[in-house]
């Protein structure tokens, strides 16, 4: 009965209450659907950094990643690879070698770090092979031709190895992607030139469209414009184990693009076949092992395993190797929550003013039923009640409306492009797919379930505090 | 037998710096069944001697005893539990609960003291039978008139069969046609329940009806007629 009755005084004001239903859904949905985008960032950002930058589970010498030293390999590593192998929990481990050198081209010097991979294997572990641009060159697949390196796509426009040109192909494909012809009238004195660099191609864009023009379509005129200059090569130097600089020249074979400017920038992939004639390390000389596990949830227990079986090296899973990622899956939920908790509270405001509102205008009727009967604890009950409807009433709209957008958005993602360059700075994609657990659905129910008891105590305080015989006097 | 007594009973109200002795020494005693009513002009005390009687004031000197019960000795919640089963409610300006129909307003008590759906269900459209309104059951007091909402509200306070029924006023906001109905149902239900009813009234037409009449004045009775 007071479910019931508190039920329908929810809608004794419909204006006031759907005001305050309205304000708890828009605050719901937009708590909700940012949290869903920050989720969904932070989810590919993980998952690319595990897949593609670090992998699960690092084994190297204890004094290996002080200063990357050549000397510093793992000993009896066909063993160790067998003892790795055959450890529950690891679906596949990799070689490398680790060098730091310089990657030359005839204009530009860059300082890189040289991963000598075994190809077949290296895929196993990663998939950083599937983000090889289209047209750049098939590095994992190519097995009969030596010297190949597959760079980052930052690092090949660093080094002028990526070309850019406005030519009638790249002017219907700007038309495909609705750039407006006024745009296109605007390229056309550049036909057929070519652009060494980024850079030089940049400057010339700025000098012919206006600065909204460049925030808008600059970035897909210079995705359409963009080419790999075929047969590119860049000279790797670095020390060999007996600290004497050599090196050699190097075909690029391909271009990845993870969305990591940092990475893009400084991990050059060669072959480690390649390479051993160079530093002088033997077949079963590498600095490091890479782990892939079957389950990430068993990324500790695997890797105290491990550490267990092999007590001369340093074995180290992602989240010590990567502690901000660490830090964004383990305090991310505690983050979500405290986010909602600073919207609901506001929203907690509004509710309690509604609700001492209805107090002050039922204070006659709170009187009569004091009067015929009904308890203190009913009372406090009914007030509590109209809260936690008005809450949950708000709140089941606005995760449902949340809920829509989500999956709508959930196939295609949000595309952030003019924020690009910014997001891959921090190693984000800005093609954000929202996504969100249905356990944080249930945390924000609990919350706003809490929300409408809380915002419900002073009002209800009052209605308790009322003299029945005083109430019933009011008019 | 007395189901109300009330033993030199004085209340005291200290505003600022002065006292105002609105009863002062009243003893009355009411048996089963009685239909009486407490007249006296604005000011006389009736509706505080009325309050105290429901358990909403309490006196500042004196017993009142429901059913040999002292209210004064009951604590807040159990006086709150006491007015539920014992004491029926009357108010001048109906106070039903307008989300509720007029059976979910006379059920409101009965659910307080959960009875079970059928006897409660039996026991409701036997009230509002009773009070001439089985037709409008499902009418919620916004679509009824000022004597039919007063009706549900004597039905409602009837619900729990209360020892007593106190009625503030319950005519002053009611036209002749209906004050007469809701005198007439009231009387027959006085007769058919036995249960006492006890009024405060400015209106001679319930003067008129009530069988005895209890004269307030200052805070004292100054006359107490039996018809």
């Amino acid at each position: 009965m007071i479910w019931k009755t508190a039920w329908k005084n929810v809608w004794r004001n419909k204006v006031r209450s759907l005001v305050v239903i309205i304000s708890v859904t828009i605050g719901i949905f937009g708590g909700v659907f940012a949290v869903a985008v920050m989720n969904g960032a932070i989810e590919q950002r993980v998952d690319a950094a595990l897949n593609e930058e670090v992998s699960h589970i690092h084994i190297n010498d204890p004094g290996f990643r002080d200063n990357y030293d050549i000397q510093m390999t793992i000993p009896q590593l066909p063993e160790i690879m067998q003892t790795v192998r055959s450890t529950p929990g690891v679906e596949a481990v990799a070689p490398r070698v680790i060098i730091t050198g310089m990657a030359n081209t005839a204009t530009k010097s860059v300082g890189v770090q040289i991963l000598a991979i075994d190809p077949e294997r290296e895929k196993e572990v990663f998939r950083l092979s599937e983000t090889t641009l289209p047209g750049t060159g098939d590095f994992f697949e190519t097995e009969s031709r030596n010297n190949l390196a597959y760079i980052g796509q930052d690092l090949a426009k660093e080094l002028n190895i990526i070309r850019y040109m406005v030519d009638e192909s790249v002017l219907a494909s700007l038309r495909e992607n609705q750039v407006p012809e006024a745009i296109l009238e605007k390229l056309e004195p550049f036909k057929g030139v070519r652009f060494k660099s980024e850079k030089a191609f940049k400057k010339e864009m700025r000098s012919i469209l206006s600065a909204r023009e460049q925030k808008e379509y600059g970035r897909v005129i210079r995705e359409a414009a963009w080419s790999f200059r075929e047969r590119s090569r860049m000279t790797l130097t670095f020390l060999d184990r007996n600290q004497v600089q050599t090196g050699a020249m190097f075909r690029i074979a391909g271009i990845y693009d993870i969305k990591n400017n940092m990475f893009e920038m400084s991990q050059v992939f060669v072959k480690n076949s390649d390479l051993m004639n160079l530093t002088g390390l033997g077949p079963d000389e590498v600095h490091q092992l890479i782990v892939r596990l079957v389950d990430i949830e068993e990324t500790e227990q695997v890797t105290e395993s491990l550490a267990g079986q092999m007590p001369g090296l340093e074995v180290m899973h992602w989240k010590t190797l990567q502690p901000d990622l660490a830090m964004m899956t383990d305090l991310v939920q505690q983050f979500y929550t405290i986010f909602m908790i600073v919207i609901l509270a506001a929203l907690a405001f509004g509710i309690v003013n509604t609700m001492l509102m209805v107090v002050l205008e039922r204070t006659k009727e709170l009187g009569m039923l004091t009067a015929i009967g009904m308890n203190k604890k009913k009372v406090f009950s009914m007030i509590m009640l109209e809260s936690i409807f008005l809450s949950m009433v708000g709140g089941i709209a606005g995760m449902g409306v949340s809920q829509l957008l989500i999956s709508a958005t959930a196939e295609k993602g949000i595309n952030f492009s003019s924020y690009e360059e910014g997001f891959e700075a921090m190693g984000y994609s800005a093609h954000i797919f929202p996504e969100i657990s249905p356990l944080f659905f249930v945390l924000v129910t609990i919350l706003i379930i809490l929300t409408g008891i809380l915002s419900s105590i002073y009002p209800a305080l009052k209605a308790l505090k009322l003299d029945p015989a005083d109430a019933l006097r009011t008019e | 037998m007395k189901v109300l007594e009330i033993k030199n009973v004085h209340k005291i109200y200290n505003s600022s710096e002065v006292k105002v002795h609105a009863v002062n020494g009243i003893t009355l005693g009411f048996e089963k069944g009685e239909f009486a009513a407490i007249v006296g002009p604005s000011g006389s005390g009736k509706t505080t001697l009325l309050n105290m009687i429901g358990g909403l004031d309490r006196p500042t000197e004196g017993e009142i005893l429901v059913d040999h019960t002292n209210l004064a000795t009951l604590k807040s919640t159990a006086l709150i539990d006491f007015r539920m089963r014992h004491i029926g409610f009357v108010f001048q300006s109906y106070n039903l609960i307008p989300v509720l129909t007029a059976r979910e307003n006379v059920e409101f008590i009965m659910n307080l003291q959960k009875w079970n759906k059928k006897k409660k269900e039996q026991r409701t459209f036997e009230l509002l039978k009773a009070v001439g309104l089985e037709d409008r059951i499902n009418s919620r007091p916004s679509k009824l008139s000022g004597g039919q909402q007063q009706r549900v509200a004597v039905a409602r306070a009837l619900a729990s069969k209360p020892k007593f029924v106190l009625a503030d006023e319950p005519t002053a906001n009611l036209d002749s046609k209906s004050t007469e109905t809701l005198l007439e149902i009231m009387e027959q239900l006085n007769r058919d329940e036995g249960i006492t009813f006890i009024f405060s009234t400015h209106d001679a037409r319930v003067m008129k009806k009530a069988r005895r009449v209890i004269t307030i004045e200052d805070g004292k009775v100054i006359s107490d007629q039996h018809k």
